[in-house]
Parts: structure tokens; sequence; C-alpha cells
């Protein structure tokens, strides 16, 4: 019984994300008081990559952040790098190919992690309630155009940083995900995937979807034709939410079986598993509706390119 | 009458609210900002009158025997589900599940109705003014379903002595499920009921009630029992 949530600002245009994901998180809480984490979409400093790196399960030594640095640095050039909270925060240049770049890092040590890694996109999640995640890395200070989040009730793997969402679709930049249900023919794919070489770093069923659409996006699939695709690899009950640099969707499985409302004005988009956490925020502005089963729905952001150049 | 603002307050708090005015003979309480919190109201069984204003969670007005709830918003899962006696009343839309297993009583929802919209009713009426998602009146043991826009797939599946009503498309019909012609005294009941709780007549209705072929097992009908639920 897990609570998802999502927000995207239709104009493209920044706003206190952090703020708003915050009391949507709040709000739903009490559907899972295990782990709570977001995925923020903000806009990207020039070419730069950001990453996330979780350096160990417990207080790892810090002579593991310089390891890493030290090896992020015959790759790439570090902008920028500090430690907050159980991650390395990194702003690096580089060009190459961003599962090189991943493996050179998780290559220093067994419990390292990238947890994101994108131009856009940054994970902060933890173990523990979402004011919890607010006092380790100041949520209501974030700002971003689109961002989803989650928090979690633990039904068949462990309560750790690892196990928590959002899930960065590992090796892509910018793809992210959110799950509520249960993916039951997940044992199935992941020996699919497996057999193919693919790393998986839980026993989260929910961590394959970011993997699916890794997979199928980098087959050369739009991201509304993966979701569509995923809607009949998947078996289960589920909701989720995905986001890239510059859309944000959900995807319900052809019961209906997990809840989802969806709020909608000509500024904005909300989702959430529950009607509370839109109500709670957004007070009455707006209505919000239940999708029905085996719906999928995109939404992207202006392409404001053209835009800044001309200001 | 009284009235509660939800800010801030547990769904218990809300509850008890509810539940003390009522013992000190209060007959009308308005509940205001409920934030879509979920059980609101749910198992009072005196006579009250409930008006709630905004959106409402999970199964609000369920097992209720007698009172009648107006949510001027709209419902989450389960509204009014198990409920013996009462009406409830939904102004916007409900979600999966609205009056599942209600035993007598009233359940209005004037927009639409999702998935299992009075799955296994044992008694009572449910009428929507828009359409109901799939599964909907599934195994129906009593009681009459009335939809005044489209039925989803499945509609009636299994059904025993319930009936449904449809004046929209029917997707698919469930299992033993037929359609026959209205009588007249149904026509005119529904037309009461459209009435009373300001529902726009949609012009014809279809009625839908149970082929009968399941409810004795015949081995010469192996085929339909196969692809049964």
């Amino acid at each position: 019984m897990c609570g998802i949530i999502g927000f995207m600002n239709k104009s493209g245009a920044v706003t206190s994300i952090g703020s708003t994901m915050l009391g949507m998180l709040d709000a739903l809480g009490r559907r899972g008081p295990d782990s709570a984490g977001i995925a923020v979409f903000s806009p990207q400093n020039g070419n730069r990559i950001r990453l996330r790196v979780k350096l160990g399960d417990a207080d790892a030594p810090s002579e593991r952040t310089d390891a890493v640095k030290t090896q992020v640095a015959t790759v790439a050039t570090i902008e920028d790098a500090t430690v907050t909270g159980a991650y390395l925060r990194l702003e690096v240049s580089y060009d190459g190919n961003p599962v090189a770049l991943q493996h050179a890092i998780e290559g220093v040590h067994s419990e390292i992690e990238v947890v994101s890694m994108g131009r856009s996109l940054e994970i902060v999640k933890q173990v523990g309630s979402p004011a919890n995640l607010d006092t380790t890395y100041g949520l209501k200070d974030f700002i971003g155009t689109h961002a989803i989040g989650h928090t979690r009730l633990s039904t068949e793997s462990r309560v750790d940083l690892s196990h928590s969402q959002p899930f960065w679709a590992h090796g892509l930049l910018d793809v992210t995900i959110v799950h509520n249900g249960h993916i039951t023919n997940y044992h199935k794919l992941r020996r699919q995937y497996e057999m193919r070489g693919v790393r998986f770093y839980t026993e989260n069923d929910s961590e394959i979807i970011g993997i699916y659409l890794r997979d199928r996006l980098s087959q050369g699939l739009s991201f509304d034709e993966a979701l569509h695709a995923s809607m009949v690899d998947f078996d289960g009950s589920f909701c989720y939410l995905a986001a890239t640099a510059d859309q944000l969707a959900f995807a319900k499985d052809p019961f209906g079986l997990k809840p989802l409302m969806v709020a909608e004005t000509d500024e904005f988009v909300a989702i959430a598993t529950e009607e509370q956490a839109l109500c709670t925020v957004f007070k009455q502005e707006t209505q919000a509706r239940e999708p029905g089963p085996k719906s999928i729905r995109t939404w992207r952001l202006p392409d404001t390119t053209g835009k800044q150049e001309a200001a | 009458m009284s009235t509660i603002d939800c800010t801030n307050k547990t769904v218990r708090e809300i509850n008890q609210y509810i539940r003390r005015n009522m013992s000190e003979g209060t007959d009308e309480i308005r509940i205001t900002s409920p934030a879509a919190q979920h059980n609101i109201g749910v198992g009072l069984v005196q006579p009250v009158h409930l008006s709630i204003d905004g959106s409402v969670g999970y199964y609000c007005g369920g097992m209720i025997d007698g009172p009648m709830v107006h949510i001027h918003g709209s419902a989450g899962w389960g509204v009014g589900e198990g409920m013996m006696n009462g009406t409830v009343i939904v102004d916007g839309h409900a979600g999966n599940g609205a009056a599942a297993s209600i035993r007598g009583g009233t359940v209005v929802i004037k927009g639409d109705a999702a998935a299992r919209c009075g799955i296994a009713m044992k008694g009572g009426k449910v009428i929507v003014g828009g359409s109901v998602g799939y599964m909907s009146g599934f195994m129906m043991q009593k009681g009459t379903l009335v939809v005044c826009g489209d039925a989803g797939e499945g509609i009636g599946d299994s059904l025993y002595e319930g009936v449904i009503f449809v004046a929209g498309d029917i997707e698919d019909l469930g299992h033993d499920a037929v359609i026959e012609e209205p009588t007249d005294a149904d026509k005119s009941q529904i037309d009461d009921q459209l009435t009373q709780f300001g529902i726009d007549h949609p012009g014809n209705f279809k009625k839908i009630v149970a082929g009968r072929k399941l409810w004795n097992f015949d081995k010469r009908e192996w085929d339909v029992w196969k692809s049964a639920l």
C-alpha cells in the first residue's frame, strides 16, 4: 500500500516544487511509513551531468568519497562535489556513455550505487517519513519543473535506501519511476534480463519498471510506446508514474486495482494515490478524477529552448 | 444544526463529533473541508442528515442504517458499502465499488461510478446519473441498479435476482446476463426515482436480468460454466 505522487508545471517554468511534493507526501505518509523519496527535474546546468551516489549501507568511511572522486576524475571533469546525507552529489562534465561512468563509480566498492544520473534529474530518498527527508535534504528548497515521489509500505523486500523509491532507470539519463502495487511476473522478467547480463540492485519488484523502460527506450520505442508495451508485458496490480527530462506519465493496470487520482488545470497537473494529497496541497482549486483501468497518459513540457534564445 | 470543520482533525475526531451530536439530539450535521479523508460517517445506525461540503475518501457512509448522507463533491472507493438502510447522495463522481454489498437503502451518484458499482448487492437501489465501469452489478443477489449512461465490460455478470437498467451503450454483457423489455411498472418506478433525485431522464432503458443458466449446475452446459468466473 504505497503512495505515489507526481506534479508538472505545464508552462515549463520552475516552481518551488519541493514544498509541493513534501505537502503531498505528508498527506500520503500514512500509506507507507517505511521510506520516502522524490525525483525532481530542474533546468540543466550547461551540459553537466548530476549524480547522486550512495556511498554505503551504513556510515561509509570518508576515504570512499575520495576513492569515488579519484575514479570519476579519470574519465570526467568534476565541476562540483558535496557530501549530503548518505550521498555524494557530483556535477561532472562528461561526454561518454553514461553506463561507463556508472560502472566506473560502482566498481569502487560493492556497496556503492549510483542512485540517479541525469542532466535535469536528481533523486533523494531514505528510510523514514517525508518529514525526515525534509530534515536531511531540505526538500522544501528544491526547485524544478516536474517531479515524482513515493512513500513506501514494504511488503516483500527489505527496507533500506536502495529499496526505496523513486527508482532511476539505471544507465539511462533522466528517466525515473515510482510504483504502487505488485508486478507479479517480476521474477520471470528479472530472469530474462539477468540472462542478458542486466544488474539488479534490489529485490524490489518495482525496480523492474525502470529497467524495462530503459530496455524499451533503448530499442528505439518512444516514451509513450514503451508505456503501452509495459501494459502488455506486466502482470499484476499496478499504478506507476514515469518521468523523463521533459515528460510525466502514469500507467494504470487493466483491472484498475490500484487507486490513482489526477487533478489537472491549465497551469499544472497533479497526480496522487489518494485525493487527500491533492486536497491538502491544492485546496479546492481543482476537481480530481480517477482514470479508468488500462489507461496511460503523458504530459510534455513546452519546448522553451527557442524562447530562451529570443529573450 | 451543528457544523464541524475537518481541518487538522483526524477521522476519529470527526466521527466522534458526529456521534456525540447525534446522541445529544442534533438531527442535521454539516461537515466542511473534509479534504477527501476516509471513513467519514461510517456505521451510523440512527437517523441523521449529514451534509458534507467537498470530496470524501473511501467508505463514506459505509455500513449505515438509516441516515441521509449528502456528499457535495466526489467520493472515493466503496461509498455506502454494506449499508442496511438510509440514503447516500454523491453530487460528483464515485470511485470503485460504490454501494458494494448494500442490503437496503438508496445510493445516488449524479456523475459517473467506476468499476464494480453495485457489486454483490443484496437489496436496495443504486441510481447512477452517468456511466459505470467494468463488472458493475457482478453477482447481484437482489435490488436495483439504474445506469443513465453507459455500462463497461461484464455488466451483470453472474446475476441472481438483482435487476439492472441501462440507458446508454453496453460494452459487453456479463455471463448469464440477458436483456429483456422493461415493464410499464419498471418504467414508472424509474421515472419517479429520477424525478425525486433531480436526474435528467435519458430516454429508454434496457433491462438486464439473470438468464438463470448458472443458478443450477448442469453438465450439459459445461461450456457456459467453463467460461464463467
